[in-house]
């Protein structure tokens, strides 16, 4: 589609007038600063490529981190109709139920401090990380393998890897229902097995942060943050298993569109109606590997407990390891939102976006109800991450906002400028420690390569979508 | 080697040309396998390679998959292979190598098919293919 152009609605919002084939316009939420980073990039063109697509209700929606992804931008939010609308594995992506997740601490820096190193070198040793780490610590067989599928955080609290009252700090409790083990094919079985509680690579990481500045102390005290405070972020998703699900179910899409007579912009937005068998079964397969997720990062956590009661002496109960909340990246389910004054349940991709139930919510837990559902935002290695409540004005965004700070750079580009210099001495200069499985990830990682995560959050807070609640410092952290 | 990668915001891109389809077949194949680091083994197995699909991209892209997944899920290491014979909707192919879990340089988590075109070049034939990284 050429000639796409941006217009600007309001400080924080741009729109992309409808241009033919496009069936919906499109808002990118951005300020002048995200603005200047949006510059040609192709992903202004993927937003306008999912407006084609069938049954979409409402604007389609980019999120201020966007950036060039494959098929749907990485930051993009798309609603569509349960009767006539479809869904798109390339709308959630490959890494399906790639996510995120806060453990409080009840640990202040001054005690964390001198034990980072060793307190690393444990995580590290604990989780497997790295290009095709799998968990050999970890022994479960197919028949297993399926009651995680189906049952996600609930096999975890079965199996004592996590404990009951943490389910309802998981976006759908830990478990998406509709998950159907026998829509998993078996190749996508036989990469997950090995894999079950493994960080992975690229931009997975453990970190720990200390929260440097609370941006709203009413809320931040409804979360258990304060100044000061350790936490640990947890970034990882389905590994090769959600990978071999989005593998499969493009090729089935592919023939379902031409069935279907679905024109496709770009090959990687294969569809099907969402009434076809064919999206019946891919929903089942992309919530199971949904629930392989839940319990990827489930195990994580259990890892780490154990790394802090080992090198704390002290169970991780009395260090105050408690899940503040789990959210969901890359994932596509029926949700309720308001569009044109009335509340309608929509089929809603989200691929790099992270929910934001606003106070109220009547999905969110007891304790949230009042706060608005926290959504955690990473920043890259050097810089902050934020913690952020979900506002009134979430509504506009479907319950929607951002997951990171979004790429800026290319992985090649990051790697030239990484060769010049020292990136693991630049970090140690900031004060921090980093235990990284590959050097090349760790040049591809490097600050630059990213957004500015601050222009990212006020852009979201400033529209209304979201309140900060604290600001994050991060102090070590592991990579694959 | 005839590819060259080039920048993608957040994963890798790769451009591959070759006089002939059979050729861009194998060109892609060989960059696919050089950025891995998966080639260099010895000769223990051959294992044929079948794929069909809807046409020459999706037949593309299923010849890598089926690569990627003998390379990061089986743990093939190449010593070499012969594309055979490309059809519009079929690639018959023979790989050999060993199996062995010798590490690999990084991640891919799926070949797509964002913006997939074979196209004529002035060297015959020309594509570019996102990898998921």
């Amino acid at each position: 589609m050429e000639g796409l152009a941006l217009k600007r609605i309001d400080p924080y919002r741009l729109e992309i007038s409808r241009k033919p084939p496009m069936r919906t316009w499109g808002i990118i939420y951005a300020n002048t600063a995200i603005e200047r980073m949006l510059g040609n990039d192709e992903a202004i063109k993927q937003l306008a490529n999912v407006a084609c697509l069938p049954g979409i209700v409402g604007p389609c929606l980019a999120m201020p981190d966007i950036h060039w992804g494959y098929g749907f931008p990485i930051g993009g939010v798309a609603a569509f109709s349960k009767s006539d609308g479809i869904v798109s594995p390339g709308g959630v992506g490959y890494d399906i139920n790639c996510g995120i997740r806060c453990l409080r601490t009840s640990l202040e820096q001054h005690d964390v401090t001198p034990k980072l190193k060793i307190l690393l070198a444990s995580l590290f040793s604990n989780i497997p990380a790295g290009v095709g780490a799998i968990n050999k610590n970890l022994k479960i067989n197919r028949k297993e393998l399926q009651r995680v599928l189906r049952t996600g955080s609930n096999w975890s609290v079965q199996r004592g890897f996590a404990s009951s009252d943490e389910m309802e700090a998981h976006e759908e409790l830990g478990c998406i229902e509709s998950a159907d083990p026998g829509y998993v094919s078996e190749k996508a079985i036989e990469r997950g097995l090995p894999q079950l509680g493994t960080l992975g690579s690229g931009n997975h990481f453990l970190e720990l942060d200390v929260v440097d500045l609370i941006g709203d102390e009413s809320l931040a005290k409804c979360f258990g943050l304060y100044k000061d405070q350790v936490l640990i972020l947890i970034h990882s998703g389905s590994r090769g298993l959600g990978h071999q699900v989005c593998d499969d179910y493009v090729h089935t899409m592919m023939s379902a569109a031409q069935r279907f007579g679905i024109e496709l912009p770009d090959r990687q937005l294969a569809c099907a109606p969402i009434t076809s068998k064919e999206a019946q079964a891919y929903l089942g397969a992309m919530s199971a590997a949904a629930n392989f997720a839940f319990v990827n990062r489930d195990l994580i956590t259990y890892y780490t407990r154990a790394s802090f009661e080992a090198i704390f002496r002290k169970s991780w109960e009395s260090l105050g390891l408690s899940l503040l909340y789990d959210c969901c990246h890359n994932i596509a389910k029926f949700e309720h939102i308001i569009w044109q004054d009335k509340r309608i349940e929509v089929c809603l991709h989200r691929k790099g976006a992270t929910r934001a139930l606003a106070p109220g919510d009547p999905r969110l837990p007891w304790r949230y109800k009042d706060t608005g559902q926290p959504v955690i935002v990473p920043g890259d290695m050097a810089r902050s991450s934020y913690i952020l409540a979900g506002a009134e004005g979430a509504h506009e965004t479907f319950f929607s906002a951002c997951h990171g700070a979004g790429r800026l750079l290319s992985r090649q580009q990051a790697k030239k400028i990484a060769r010049k210099k020292n990136p693991l001495e630049e970090l140690k200069r900031r004060h921090i420690q980093v235990i990284a499985a590959s050097r090349t990830t760790l040049a591809e990682e490097i600050p630059e390569a990213y957004k500015d995560v601050s222009e990212v959050v006020n852009t979201i807070c400033d529209a209304g979508i979201a309140k900060i609640v604290a600001r994050l410092r991060p102090i070590g952290m592991i990579k694959g | 080697m005839s590819y060259r990668l080039i920048d993608h915001t957040a994963d890798i891109g790769i451009r591959v040309h070759a006089p002939d389809i059979a050729a861009l077949f194998h060109e892609a194949a060989a960059a696919l396998i050089d950025i891995l680091d998966a080639g260099g083994a010895q000769q223990e197995v051959s294992i044929d390679i079948n794929i069909d699909g809807l046409d020459l991209v999706d037949t593309l892209v299923r010849w890598l998959q089926e690569l990627l997944y003998l390379i990061q899920v089986r743990g093939l290491r190449v010593a070499g292979f012969v594309v055979h014979e490309v059809y519009e909707t079929a690639v018959t192919a023979v790989v050999y190598g060993r199996y062995t879990q010798t590490p690999l340089a990084m991640e891919i988590k799926a070949v797509t098919y964002h913006g997939l075109k074979i196209q004529k070049c002035a060297h015959g034939l020309e594509t570019t293919i996102i990898l998921d990284t």
